[in-house]
């Protein structure tokens, strides 16, 4: 049996002889807490002096629960009698005693609901200035860089273009894919009702050509990019490789920035047109099997029916879908702070934030082609 | 009591290698109850390495560990709970809990560990802050809002929580200017008698060496060279030695260890 595991059991005790000494032996150490405190809870006959001097080993929490003893019988220090060699330690753990300072003072309930509403309303306008400032910083980085080829970092935008679009593929198309078979049965249900089951064609053509294709690649980078980039921007802040960019006179925004959304301006559109063939054979296949409309029909009454419009008014939105995603994960890396709650914090922001704004702009711009009766 | 008995960390034949670079070649060493040992050695001669062995976070090749009498590489959780409840660490950078506060750091092992009252728990971890030679307003304070020699004396704090009989340090001056270098040798020093603790200390540090450390385990060449007090240690003959204790560094840091 190893001596390290050889406890010895803590015991108080009135000294038969003086009765007015309490005598402490065993261990009074942290993993016999439980027992010291229930020795501490029974009351004891008034006494003038505790007797440590048994004790076998003492820590700092056998120390600190010596003192409270003290405290309650109303003894102070010189009336306890320890072992020298436990004499430093509780000098030290008397010096370490100060107990927690008070915390600063709470509002009350209604005070404080108001506080963080005021706070959340402050922080909505500022955050919203910070995005457009940033907008506008990286616009300006974008214009002055354009006329410096050496600047344009060509490797790293191939090889963000590589992460984002090319990595991307499978997933893009596979649930594209699915959705676009999701809307065939939909259209096929709803439409059978009025025997009109031929027009799935036109329901899957244009809402791909038109919405869809880019605006579930858009939530899915939103997804996918967005939480990249903050979370890459982010721990190169918290690891100060943000301020050693800017003291070799790098400028971060040109340097981290401006490839990773010229990388997403340059795949988005493609990763949508894909997702909108894939989305088109979904519906196809759904047509196929179940509606009895050839392929050849299908890609016939596609030639026919609709116009080229609505796949340019889709791809149109590509861009600026692009921009939104790769503003907004840039900038909430930048936002972290030095802990890890902080980067999932700002992470999380980022990918909310880009879905709901690409959500938004997609409505607006529906508006506004509608308005134009495009 | 056997020998074998007072020493609370044993080492032997131990062997690590990653891939075909070999770390340590049939290690062997000895820190015995109640010392300060200090390990030292050049850049990557697996000096963390071999405390991470010891902590059981890698995996030795080949060779046997034991801490506190218990084999520290066996895996009945019995054991590795008795190692891990009686060892306090120190990392390098403290890895303190970057979104809890110095207290709530400090109460993270109290809570997983014991059953005793909040109140209880908080007046123990205020002595331990105030113990590693923290003000008690620090407590409140988020690890982001302390300097560099703060955040090692929270991180002590925390080593500490358990009342631990072995604690290990990770270069604990590193990145101190000199005064809060010294005054961190006198802190393990004061702690270490007050609590009666062994000291396992990885330093690059020679006045650390000279201060605190009642033996010095240099480790070169794969294995440790030598084990023993520093001034044996300083007269041992092996390049490396020569060099380290030699040197213009190590010349004045004896210089100012014989001035005291």
């Amino acid at each position: 049996m190893s001596s390290w595991l050889e406890v010895f059991e803590p015991k108080l005790s009135t000294d038969p002889e003086h009765l007015d000494c309490l005598v402490a032996t065993g261990d009074w150490t942290f993993k016999n807490a439980n027992v010291l405190l229930a020795l501490l809870a029974k009351p004891y006959a008034k006494i003038t002096i505790v007797d440590a001097r048994s004790i076998h080993s003492l820590d700092a929490t056998g120390s600190q629960l010596l003192l409270t003893l003290l405290k309650k019988s109303g003894l102070d220090e010189s009336q306890l009698k320890v072992k020298s060699e436990h004499q430093a330690l509780l000098s030290s753990v008397l010096a370490a005693s100060n107990p927690l300072p008070k915390p600063i003072q709470r509002l009350p309930f209604f005070k404080r609901i108001l506080e963080s509403i005021g706070k959340w309303v402050v922080n909505g306008y500022q955050n919203t200035l910070i995005l457009l400032s940033f907008l506008g910083q990286t616009l300006l980085c974008f214009i002055s860089n354009a006329f410096r080829p050496s600047h344009w970092r060509v490797t790293s935008i191939v090889f963000h273009m590589q992460a984002v679009g090319l990595n991307a593929v499978p997933l893009v198309m596979l649930l594209s894919f699915m959705v676009g078979a999701v809307v065939a049965f939909l259209g096929a249900t709803v439409l059978a009702e009025f025997g009109a089951e031929v027009w799935v064609v036109e329901l899957v053509g244009v809402s791909f050509l038109r919405e869809f294709g880019v605006l579930l690649t858009a939530i899915l980078l939103a997804g996918r990019t967005a939480s990249a980039f903050t979370a890459q921007i982010g721990s190169m802040k918290s690891g100060e490789e943000l301020d050693a960019i800017k003291t070799m006179g790098l400028d971060p925004i040109e340097l981290l920035v401006l490839p990773r959304i010229k990388a997403l301006v340059l795949t988005m559109p493609l990763l949508s047109f894909l997702a909108t063939m894939a989305g088109l054979l979904g519906g196809l296949a759904v047509c196929t099997i179940t509606l009895d409309i050839s392929p050849d029909m299908y890609f016939q009454r596609l030639n026919t029916e609709l116009s080229p419009r609505h796949f340019w008014i889709g791809l149109s939105k590509a861009p600026i879908f692009a921009v939104v995603i790769g503003i907004i994960g840039c900038l909430e890396g930048f936002k972290v702070k030095n802990n890890a709650q902080s980067v999932g914090e700002h992470t999380t922001s980022s990918v909310v934030q880009s879905i709901s704004l690409v959500i938004l702009l997609d409505a607006l711009a529906a508006m506004f082609y509608m308005e134009l009766d495009l | 009591m056997s020998e074998a008995h007072h020493n609370v960390i044993e080492v032997s034949n131990l062997s690590n290698r990653f891939g075909q670079f070999i770390v340590h070649d049939h290690l062997d060493l000895q820190v015995r109850k109640g010392e300060i040992i200090g390990v030292v050695g050049g850049s990557g001669s697996g000096k963390s390495v071999l405390m991470r062995s010891i902590l059981a976070l890698n995996k030795p090749s080949q060779g046997k560990i034991n801490v506190l009498g218990f084999n520290a590489l066996s895996h009945t959780a019995k054991e590795r709970q008795f190692i891990e409840q009686n060892t306090g660490v120190l990392f390098q950078n403290g890895a303190l809990f970057s979104s809890l506060s110095v207290l709530e750091n400090v109460l993270v092992p109290l809570k997983e560990h014991s059953d005793l009252s909040e109140q209880l728990m908080t007046e123990l971890a205020m002595v331990k802050i105030q113990l590693a030679g923290l003000a008690p307003e620090a407590a409140l304070k988020l690890p982001a809002e302390l300097s560099g020699g703060m955040r090692k004396r929270a991180g002590i704090a925390r080593a500490l929580a358990l009342d631990p009989a072995l604690l290990f340090l990770d270069e604990p001056t590193a990145g101190l200017d000199p005064i809060s270098a010294a005054a961190f040798d006198q802190l393990i020093l004061t702690i270490q008698k007050a609590l009666h603790l062994t000291v396992f200390l990885i330093t690059h540090d020679l006045d650390t060496l000279y201060t605190i450390c009642d033996r010095v385990a240099v480790i070169a060449d794969r294995k440790v060279l030598i084990n023993a007090p520093i001034d044996e240690v300083a007269a041992f003959d092996h390049p490396w030695i020569r060099e380290y204790f030699h040197g213009p560094r190590g010349r004045a840091a004896q210089a100012a260890q014989e001035k005291l």
